[in-house]
């Protein structure tokens, strides 16, 4: 018995040790270089909410010299170090000019910002939130930074309902961003309005040069991800002539697992094709 | 990373064939214990993802010595089992053929058993979604997809010699570690752990 024991606790011990081990390899987490990165807040007028924003440079940021192209990323206090890390390894890697990485932190509430109707009294900010983008922090940015202030050099990554955010911003106010970085996005929202949103809002947009991409996980299986997802990507990829799209579906990953590789991926596509 | 993976493998190889090198008990605690070599253990469960999925499983687990076990589980889900329509999307179908065999050892208490095992097999997804909503496109969006499927169970069991009640947990170690590191992706693992319960029939 005394034996039993003992064998029984080498082996809780083992296997709690490997798992330790996994565990602590990948909690580490990302971290931009702080020396390159501002931050600051602004106060949206629509709503009244302080943003946290950070803005990660270049490593060789040189505004006397250069304009540079900006990726708006939502969720920023979840991925921002992320994509500034991924834009920084994929220009290293391919020898091109790097992005300035836009973090936009938590206002109010994640749900209320990112979708575009009201269902509850924790959804329906989107177009606040919109707004706000389009009419104080871009222009901030754009008059504080060296970015570029052309449509075409402005991105929007976001994942889950920050995806179903980058949907709702190319269909209503397609002149703001040039390019759409769409991770694993809650077009199921409110019976699948932002579909319809687009639809409304083609004849509009279907003539402008952009790049999207999207990017799901495979094992997202809970009934309301894929076919949005395929339907979104067949309307473009239908109806919009002068579009540059591309899809990526991750295998056995869902949808938390999917997002970071998704990230890697649609950062690769939009610096090869920008 | 590969380093890590070889290094599970070899140590999680050595912490059961430890396991296995006891084999003799007390004659006086032989008698009280439900030594079954070969059972066949029937059961229903569900995952851990908010229990929206109906597990109907089957262990069979053949002991061809005291502390050495070895075990084939089968299982057959219904995914998202409770909501096929949701916001003008239907589910035509979704479910999981998982089939995986194990090692591992049991240790024995005067009623009951307590079995550690290292799982490996394939996992079979399917399952198709489409707009029904009229305003929208006709559109439809399946996955059939293999996937690995590698994992711990534990096993306990009560009861008789001949008919025993048992619980069993199913924790998996796929997407993570093996396919990708980051701990976001031990959501996946974290939403397929499985809970089981079942009548077990002792055979041999």
């Amino acid at each position: 018995m005394k034996n039993e024991n003992f064998l029984v606790r080498k082996l809780f011990a083992t296997t709690s040790a490997i798992m330790l081990l996994f565990l602590l390899g990948s909690c580490k987490k990302e971290v931009f270089s702080p020396g390159t990165t501002n931050e600051f807040t602004l106060q949206s007028v629509d709503n009244g909410t302080s943003y946290n924003i950070k803005v990660g440079l270049p490593a060789d940021y040189n505004p006397a010299a250069e304009k540079y192209a900006t990726v708006y990323v939502l969720d920023g206090e979840e991925i921002f170090d992320i994509v500034a890390n991924k834009c920084k390894e994929i220009s290293d890697k391919d020898g091109v000019k790097n992005v300035l990485v836009v973090s936009i932190g938590y206002g109010q509430n994640r749900s209320i910002d990112y979708t575009p109707t009201k269902v509850s009294e924790l959804t329906g900010g989107g177009p606040q939130f919109l707004n706000f983008i389009e009419k104080q922090l871009i222009p901030k940015i754009e008059q504080d930074y060296s970015a570029d202030t052309t449509r075409a050099s402005r991105v929007i990554l976001g994942h889950s309902y920050g995806g179903l955010f980058g949907g709702y911003a190319f269909a209503v106010n397609n002149k703001v961003f040039g390019n759409y970085i769409m991770l694993s996005p809650s077009f199921w929202f409110d019976n699948l309005v932002t579909l319809q949103m687009e639809k409304d809002n083609r004849p509009v947009n279907e003539n402008q040069h952009q790049l999207v991409f999207m990017g799901i996980g495979e094992a997202e299986n809970l009934g309301r991800m894929q076919a949005p997802f395929e339907s979104f990507y067949q309307s473009l990829q239908d109806n919009y002539p002068n579009i540059k799209l591309a899809k990526n579906i991750e295998k056995d990953l869902d949808h938390m697992g999917s997002r970071n590789p998704n990230i890697e991926k649609g950062l690769n596509y939009y610096f090869e094709n920008r | 990373m590969k380093q890590q993976k070889i290094l599970f493998v070899i140590v999680s190889i050595l912490a059961f064939t430890n396991g296995f090198a006891q084999k003799n008990m007390p004659a006086e605690k032989e008698k009280y214990s439900p030594l079954r070599q070969l059972t066949i253990d029937p059961a229903i469960g569900i995952h851990t993802n908010f229990g929206t999925d109906l597990l109907l499983s089957t262990l069979v687990q053949w002991n061809p010595q005291k502390h050495l076990s070895f075990a084939s589980h089968s299982s057959f889900n219904i995914n998202n089992i409770a909501q096929r329509n949701f916001n003008g999307i239907k589910t035509d179908y979704n479910y999981s053929i998982n089939q995986k065999f194990g090692v591992g050892t049991t240790f024995y208490t005067k009623r009951s058993s307590n079995t550690f095992l290292l799982m490996a097999g394939v996992k079979y997804t399917s399952f198709k979604e489409s707009l029904i909503n009229p305003d929208n496109n006709k559109v439809s969006a399946s996955v059939n997809a293999f996937s690995p499927d590698y994992g711990l169970m534990y096993d306990f069991r009560k009861g008789g010699k001949k008919y025993f009640f048992s619980f069993r947990m199913y924790v998996p170690l796929y997407p993570w570690p093996v396919k990708n590191v980051d701990i976001s992706a031990a959501d996946g693992n974290m939403n397929n752990i499985a809970l089981e319960f079942g009548v077990g029939i002792k055979i041999k």
